[in-house]
């Protein structure tokens, strides 16, 4: 009750704000500024209570809501039990939500020192609003006997000593029930990624709606220029932070989903990329607009798109459109949440696109000419190719939609797609954040070029080769090694030069030199790994990819779980895996979690497959015989040749007595042949099938007997039947096997260089970060100046 | 126009229309049994795990084998490359993506369709009340 109030509160409060701040920006009076303030805090504060208190009623575990029901369980550690407050979707709309409202708090301290404030809170608040919108249609507050009013409600007398009921109504005795325990968590989101992975990827969406809201600030103002300063921090900033929560993302499936792989070109990771790259194209198209002044509407058609491709990522994976062509099973949220997302993206990129028509005309057509030698050109160039790489990814993602207009069925693109329509695009990216850091402003004497670029090309050799003597690859991906080598060693001397002057500045050099590590370590890991499946019997070494694997049994670990501990021993060090399998109620399958080494120079990464028991006794098989075929099994070859009604009385068993069907059998064993009588016998007890030993050459035992007769009464030669055969145990040709683990071994070379390459593009964010927001306030203090 | 501008064009024009090819060719088409062993292409079938035909996994080739029976009612055996997927079981229906082989169906991929996995039911409700 209290939690659906709060949320509507936050909504209508999020929405006057919004009105507030418009009106103040037509009439500029001031004293609607204070309302749209306290609006907008208003917003903020019930929101964040809303939270607060959804995260109590999971605490302390209150299963009449229907969210906290179907998310949580009182079984789960303290740590979990906070993450399900965004494991459903109601939830992660709430968890969006509050750090929207989180960031709008230091915007509009921004934004008032920039004088932006009323233009860009207002569309901000429309935002917040929105997403508000979504809590109350999608609401985390639902009870449960609102969503199982069939189920659960119920009318008359509460039954003595029954416990968790509510009344609902005294006078009309009408009560309900309601749950002891919640379903619990999906064992996929049981661990501690899902603790952070979502928090900073949520993050990262919201602050991809600021330079949105900053351009609808410079559009409405008429401010074509001097907007790019106040929002090129904040660009880069929901870069740094969206780029970190993707990665995170990569690593959870390739460490703990045992995806093999930190990418796998789905749905949910390509609609979070996309927003990444068109934001990485604006931060660079907007460096040249500072220098050079080009690029007015590139610019703000790119920050108005960061936005909008959040939008339209968030309809694929949650309006439930994907449905069944990806590994992930998209929730039908139902005809509201599909609607309203709709709604979303057009108001959202109407307002957007509108306006930016209605001003195009009027604003400042600078005529730039740029030499092909010259950095703005660079820029130009790869920003457009990180647009395209964001428009083929969302293109491919699109896909179950495109095709199902175009050809009425959905089918989605096989992953070669993404790679053969990214990899040109990706060489011209790497080369071009490799040259674009030695080439001057404006254009580049030929000559100077040539002496810079001689080391980065020589290092680029280098790279390649290192990567050759990994083995051989295709043409275009060794070119892509080649690039990101190039642009390594580039980037180092730039950062080089830049730090010798003044170490704030080296920012870019250093996101650059993350990149093009993490190329190299993308072609390393990823096209480079060698994989083998192995069996592995139980304290039975096994050569495996240059490894001796032991497997020594298992043990069990946290809740119900088992590990399953293998040695991994390489130039005489032993180390240790324990991938994880069990049965999950939950999911009602087997679940399986990789383990893997971390080594400096490689991964050993070990995915479980099965446990095969031990093999101690041979199982029976069946085998159908019917007449004039033979079958074999182990050393002997089996035929029917007619059922033995001798003994047979019709009469007995219509008196319901006991009687007999014999089936007589051919047994070949090499030229020996002998036909043996099985019996099948009806008595009082039930049926028996008493089995008959057949003594081989060797001396050795075989049990058999009738498992099933399948007697064809139209034609007594289709008749059939069914014999149980017991050989021992090496004549089926096995010998005595102990318990036996199945895994998928693999070696990825090279891998760390993905997470040094990331951290160190993080670090080159933040330096970039901070360069920005210092250069946004000497504009502005330039400007009381004036 | 520059020469600039036209080999900008013609760049960004052949670019689209080469993804757009690959877009087309990388499209692995839903079908039933029957036309993914009359054309022998890679498809993607959907249909239903038939439950009490066997079903096992293969340690020696890494294969799990099972009988998928698609929309039209029609049955064929399918081998797919790995373990049992996660989730099989409580898939109501599967989405296998492979070609014809001889006489079965070889998908590398499978997909498992749960409609209301994670989402309670009124059945789910009653067993923890």
């Amino acid at each position: 009750m209290i939690g659906s109030i709060l949320v509507k509160v936050g909504f209508a409060a999020a929405l006057a704000s919004a009105v507030l701040y418009y009106w103040n920006a037509r009439k500029h009076s001031g004293r609607e500024l204070l309302l749209a303030r306290a609006a907008f805090h208003t917003s903020v504060v019930s929101l964040m209570t809303a939270a607060a208190y959804l995260l109590y009623l999971i605490l302390t575990h209150q299963f009449q809501y229907t969210y906290v029901w179907n998310y949580s369980s009182t079984d789960l550690p303290l740590s979990l039990l906070i993450s399900t407050l965004y494991a459903g979707q109601e939830g992660s709309f709430t968890l969006w939500a509050l750090y929207t409202a989180v960031i709008g708090v230091f915007l509009m301290t921004y934004t008032s020192r920039k004088g932006y404030e009323s233009e860009v809170m207002s569309v901000y608040s429309l935002i917040l609003s929105f997403l508000m919108l979504m809590l109350v249609v999608k609401n985390p507050f639902a009870l449960i006997w609102n969503t199982f009013p069939n189920d659960l409600i119920q009318t008359g007398p509460i039954p003595p000593g029954m416990a968790n009921v509510v009344i609902l109504d005294a006078a009309t005795q009408i009560w309900a029930r309601f749950p002891v325990e919640g379903k619990g968590l999906n064992p996929l989101l049981q661990n501690y990624w899902m603790v952070i992975h979502p928090q900073i990827l949520f993050m990262g969406f919201s602050a991809m709606a600021v330079p949105y809201a900053l351009a609808i600030g410079g559009l409405w103002k008429r401010d074509y220029s001097s907007w790019i300063r106040v929002s090129t921090p904040w660009s880069v900033f929901g870069a740094m932070v969206l780029g970190t929560g993707i990665i995170l993302g990569g690593y959870w499936a390739y460490e703990t989903l045992g995806w093999g792989g930190f990418w796998g070109w789905d749905p949910v990771e390509n609609s979070s990329l996309v927003p990444w790259l068109v934001c990485v194209a604006s931060i660079h198209t907007a460096l040249t607009q500072r220098k050079s002044g080009s690029f007015v509407r590139t610019n703000f058609a790119l920050s108005l798109l960061t936005f909008i491709t959040v939008l339209y990522s968030t309809f694929l994976t949650r309006s439930g459109i994907l449905g069944e062509t990806s590994v992930h099973s998209f929730v039908d949220p139902g005809m509201w949440v599909y609607w309203l997302l709709l709604a979303f993206i057009l108001l959202f990129g109407g307002i957007g696109f509108g306006l930016l028509f209605i001003r195009m005309r009027e604003m400042p057509k600078v005529q730039v000419e740029h030499s092909l030698l010259s950095r703005d050109f660079a820029l130009f160039l790869g920003a457009s190719a990180l647009t395209f790489v964001a428009l083929f990814v969302l293109v491919g993602t699109s896909s179950p939609i495109i095709t199902s207009i175009a050809k009425g069925k959905a089918s989605a693109v096989d992953i070669q797609y993404y790679v053969k329509t990214n990899l040109p695009l990706g060489i011209v990216i790497t080369l071009l954040s490799g040259l674009g850091q030695l080439l001057w402003w404006k254009s580049s004497r030929v000559m100077s070029l040539l002496r810079r670029l001689l080391v980065p090309a020589v290092v680029g050799v280098g790279v390649t080769t290192i990567v050759l003597l990994l083995g051989w690859e295709e043409p275009l991906i060794l070119l892509f090694v080649f690039c990101s080598g190039f642009s390594l060693a580039a980037n180092v001397q730039v950062a080089q030069e830049i730090y010798v002057g003044n170490p704030k500045f080296a920012g870019g050099a250093i996101a650059h030199i993350g990149i093009a590590v993490m190329c190299i370590g993308f072609v390393t890991s990823e096209r480079y790994d060698s994989k083998r499946t192995v069996s592995l019997e139980k304290d039975k070494p096994v050569e495996a990819l240059g490894y001796r694997l032991t497997y020594e049994g298992y043990k069990p670990v946290e809740n119900g779980k088992f590990g399953f501990v293998v040695a991994v021993e390489k130039d005489g060090k032993s180390r240790e895996v324990a991938p994880v399998m069990y049965f999950s109620e939950f999911t009602q399958s087997v679940m399986r979690h990789p383990d893997l080494i971390n080594y400096l120079s490689r991964d050993f990464y070990v995915a479980p497959l099965s446990l095969e028991e031990a093999t101690d006794e041979t199982k029976e098989q069946t085998i159908e015989l019917a007449k004039g075929s033979n079958v074999a099994v182990g050393p002997l070859s089996l035929s029917f040749v007619d059922f033995d009604f001798s003994n047979f009385q019709k009469g007995a068993m219509l008196e319901g007595k006991g009687f007999e069907i014999r089936a007589v059998i051919r047994v070949e064993e090499g030229k020996g042949k002998e036909n043996i009588t099985l019996v099948m016998k009806q008595g009082p007890e039930g049926v028996e099938f008493p089995s008959v030993q057949y003594k081989t050459t060797d001396g050795k035992t075989i049990d058999l007997r009738i498992a099933q007769v399948k007697p064809d009464r139209d034609d007594r030669d289709k008749s059939k039947v069914e014999v149980a055969v017991k050989l021992p145990p090496d004549a089926a040709g096995a010998t005595r096997k102990g318990e036996t683990l199945l895994v998928e071994a693999s070696v990825k070379p090279y891998i760390n260089l993905v997470w040094v390459g990331t951290v160190t593009l993080v670090v080159g964010f933040l330096l970039t970060i901070v360069r920005r927001i210092k250069e946004a306030g000497l504009r502005h203090q330039g400007e009381e100046d004036v | 126009m520059k020469p600039k501008i036209i080999v900008g064009m013609v760049v960004i024009v052949a670019g689209i229309v080469l993804s757009a090819v690959n877009f087309v060719e990388s499209n692995v088409e839903y079908g039933d049994f029957a036309t993914a062993q009359r054309s022998g292409k890679k498809m993607q079938v959907k249909g239903e795990w038939v439950r009490n035909q066997e079903s096992f996994f293969d340690a020696k080739s890494v294969t799990f084998v099972f009988y998928l029976k698609d929309d039209n009612g029609h049955t064929e055996k399918v081998v797919l490359d790995g373990a049992k997927p996660n989730n099989f079981d409580l898939a109501t229906s599967v989405v296998a993506k492979g070609k014809f082989e001889g006489d079965h169906f070889h998908a590398t991929e499978v997909l498992t369709k749960c409609p209301s996995k994670y989402e309670g039911d009124a059945e789910s409700v009653k067993r923890t009340l």
